[in-house]
């Protein structure tokens, strides 16, 4: 449904994206990661037709975007980052118009307004301008106009971005429902556990190009079988990188209050490694132990938080 | 088309969602209006026009001619200036004065012999209705004197050949005036129609007082059609904000369909506002009803010249914020010059010419000629099309400009 090839949007000589590759078939959601100016935006932007990439193609539907982008952009669905509604028009007159710029008309296009209105759970303000709902009613209403017209691809920029925790469940429910349809959705977050939660298949971006790319469980591969364990205190710098290397553990991330390691068979070496640490005259308060997720993956990858 | 008539609804849902902007184009021009007609004297006061007259006649026809033009009901309309055939002609070159009348040498004369005689009239172009109320004026009295010629033709010979001589040769004074008697009695009935009935009525103006708060209306109409228009070409900045902008250009749908879209919602906004302004105006000035739909219609059409204007505007600015205020400081002095505060009549000559030149003056000045019965329907409409040609041209350009501006 959706394939980029060699991608790539320069700014001069800022390379915002930097001929990155990827597929992303029907009912798969497909998750993009990276910190904030990773490229995901101008990733999504080429993707829909508001940025025209410096090389590189993109099909949507199998329809080339360059080439046939009235085709391809119909069959798009598009939730960006910032909000994109009039707030001056009801919820219903929202639907019902960005329905009717994808060529929804007649029955069809009420039948549509209502099941959306029903779906994102804004029935009983249908009638109501968006200026006086909550930040999470609006969220839920811009992910509606990006539905409304049944797209078989959808892009979904940060769609949670300061969305309360009901609204959030229900944004996710939706997309959920969406690739039970047999939707193809590209998701784009930097929060990780939304990522685990919904993604099929990730790719993680970083300064504008792909460095790791598969299922969580091809991701988690990338650490060999070891655990994070996740340490916080007061710590010697030097001498705590000297122990480390001597317990043959990898430091993801050191400073003066904080350290993560990634070593194999964890639960077992715990003692050791506090032993080990402790004697470098660090004085530890907390302890977490636990399996490799995408964030320590993207330290790993990076060397840098994914929040930062 | 569907999905431009769909965004053209959706604008007018937003702004009608807005009421106090609506209410706001409609009653700031009203109120100015109505302030501007009251500092100026209101509807009471009239347009007068000064007439040069050159007399190289100067018999007692031409005389005549100036008496009548002198006469109460006139000279309320029509202000005379005897001058010499050089001032006069120098004066109106330079716009000074509504019109030249030269009374020929020998046209008094020529008269009374039933000749062919011609008066030279040369009427100023920068004014529209002075030219045409002395032209009128000089038609009636023409009209006049050939029908005393036809009644008193040989009385009139009779009188040419003793001009010089001071006495009447041929015929006696007792016959000369008793000839006068019967025709005058003869003709009576028809001149002087017997009186049926005395009823104490206060007589009603067949056509409409032309007064300077008439001369203003056409001008606060358009400066509605300017406040719509202000409102609408800023919707570029605020879709753009809103991400609005974005999702449009995402959609299958072409640029240029978007300010298509704006371009009609202009249209009709300008209905809108201006519609309950110019039914207010009809019923206060008398104007014929029969002229509402026509004049609104040229409205609607013409009016959006501001909107695309407004809009290049809007599009070469920086911001919205520099948008609005670069939009501000051209729509007050063009509403200024181009005769929204003040009519064209009563500007000095150079800035009543530039008005006309303004694009709301080229709305104004063709609307107020068809309202004062200067331009019939047609006339008003001949110069539709020069304007919806600009006006297009002028929402392509920004459409062009603004396709990159969008996702800047």
């Amino acid at each position: 449904m959706i394939e980029v090839r060699d991608l790539q949007k320069s700014y001069g000589d800022l390379v915002a994206v930097n001929r990155i590759s990827f597929a992303i078939g029907a009912g798969t959601v497909f998750g993009l990661l990276g910190p904030n100016g990773a490229g995901k935006s101008t990733t999504i932007s080429c993707l829909s037709g508001l940025l025209r990439p410096t090389a590189g193609s993109i099909t949507i539907g199998g329809f080339d975007m360059a080439r046939d982008a009235v085709k391809a952009k119909a069959s798009l669905g598009i939730v960006p980052q910032e909000l994109a509604i009039y707030e001056d028009l009801s919820a219903q007159d929202n639907l019902a118009y960005w329905g009717a710029a994808y060529g929804l008309k007649g029955t069809r296009l009420k039948q549509r307004v209502a099941h959306v209105l029903n779906r994102i759970g804004l029935t009983d303000r249908a009638n109501h301008l968006p200026k006086h709902y909550s930040g999470g009613m609006k969220r839920r209403l811009n992910f509606g106009c990006g539905l409304v017209h049944e797209p078989r691809t959808l892009l979904l920029d940060e769609p949670t971005v300061g969305v309360d925790p009901q609204s959030r469940e229900r944004l996710f429910d939706l997309v959920r429902e969406e690739k039970a349809k047999g939707t193809c959705v590209l998701y784009t977050t930097h929060y990780m556990e939304e990522a685990e939660k919904l993604c099929d298949e990730l790719a993680i971006i970083d300064r504008g190009k792909i460095i790791a790319a598969g299922t969580l469980n091809e991701l988690r591969a990338e650490f060999g079988g070891n655990d994070i364990i996740r340490l916080s205190g007061s710590f010697d710098l030097p001498r705590v990188e000297q122990a480390v290397a001597e317990l043959q553990a990898d430091v993801l991330s050191l400073s003066t209050e904080f350290l993560m390691i990634a070593i194999k068979d964890g639960a077992r070496n715990l003692p050791a490694i506090l032993q080990g640490i402790s004697a470098t005259g660090a004085d530890i308060h907390d302890t977490r132990l636990s399996e490799p997720n995408l964030e320590s993956l993207f330290l790993k990858l990076t060397g840098k938080e994914l929040r930062a | 088309m569907r999905f431009i008539l769909v965004t053209v609804r959706k604008e007018l849902k937003r702004r009608f969602n807005d009421p106090v902007g609506l209410i706001s184009a409609i009653m700031i021009p009203f109120v100015i209006g109505f302030l501007m007609a009251s500092v100026m004297g209101g509807g009471g006061a009239s347009i007068k026009a000064q007439l040069l007259v050159t007399d190289l006649d100067d018999s007692f026809i031409s005389q005549g001619i100036l008496s009548a033009l002198g006469q109460d009901q006139i000279a309320d309309m029509i202000l005379l200036e005897k001058v010499t055939l050089d001032e006069g002609q120098r004066r109106i070159n330079e716009g000074d004065g509504s019109g030249h009348l030269v009374i020929p040498e020998g046209f008094g004369k020529a008269w009374l012999d039933g000749e062919e005689v011609a008066l030279h009239l040369t009427v100023n172009p920068a004014q529209n209705i002075s030219p045409r109320l002395i032209r009128e004026m000089l038609e009636s009295l023409l009209d006049l004197g050939d029908f005393v010629h036809k009644v008193f033709g040989e009385e009139l010979t009779i009188i040419s050949q003793n001009l010089e001589s001071n006495e009447l040769i041929g015929i006696s004074t007792a016959d000369f005036s008793s000839n006068i008697t019967d025709k005058v009695s003869g003709i009576a009935d028809l001149i002087f129609p017997p009186v049926l009935e005395a009823e104490d009525v206060t007589p009603q103006p067949e056509g409409v007082s032309v007064g300077v708060a008439l001369l203003m209306f056409p001008g606060i109409l358009v400066m509605a059609a300017f406040f719509a228009a202000n409102g609408q070409s800023a919707n570029f900045w605020t879709e753009k904000e809103k991400g609005t902008l974005s999702r449009w250009i995402a959609s299958p749908n072409a640029f240029s369909a978007f300010w298509v879209a704006q371009w009609f919602t202009a249209m009709l906004l300008t209905v809108i506002v201006a519609a309950p302004i110019m039914l207010a105006g009809f019923v206060y000035f008398g104007i014929s009803f029969e002229k509402y739909f026509t004049s609104l219609a040229w409205l609607m059409m013409t009016g959006p010249i501001l909107f695309a204007v407004l809009s290049l505007i809007q599009v070469l600015a920086p911001s919205k914020k520099a948008g609005g205020m670069i939009s501000t400081l051209v729509m007050f002095p063009l509403l200024m010059a181009g005769g929204s505060f003040f009519p064209t009549e009563t500007m000095p000559k150079f800035i009543a010419t530039i008005a006309r030149y303004t694009p709301n003056g080229r709305v104004i000045e063709p609307l107020k000629g068809y309202l004062i019965g200067e331009y019939g329907a047609w006339g008003v409409f001949s110069e539709l099309w020069g304007i919806l040609a600009v006006t297009l041209l002028l929402v392509l350009l920004t459409g062009r400009l603004s396709a990159r501006k969008a996702l800047a």
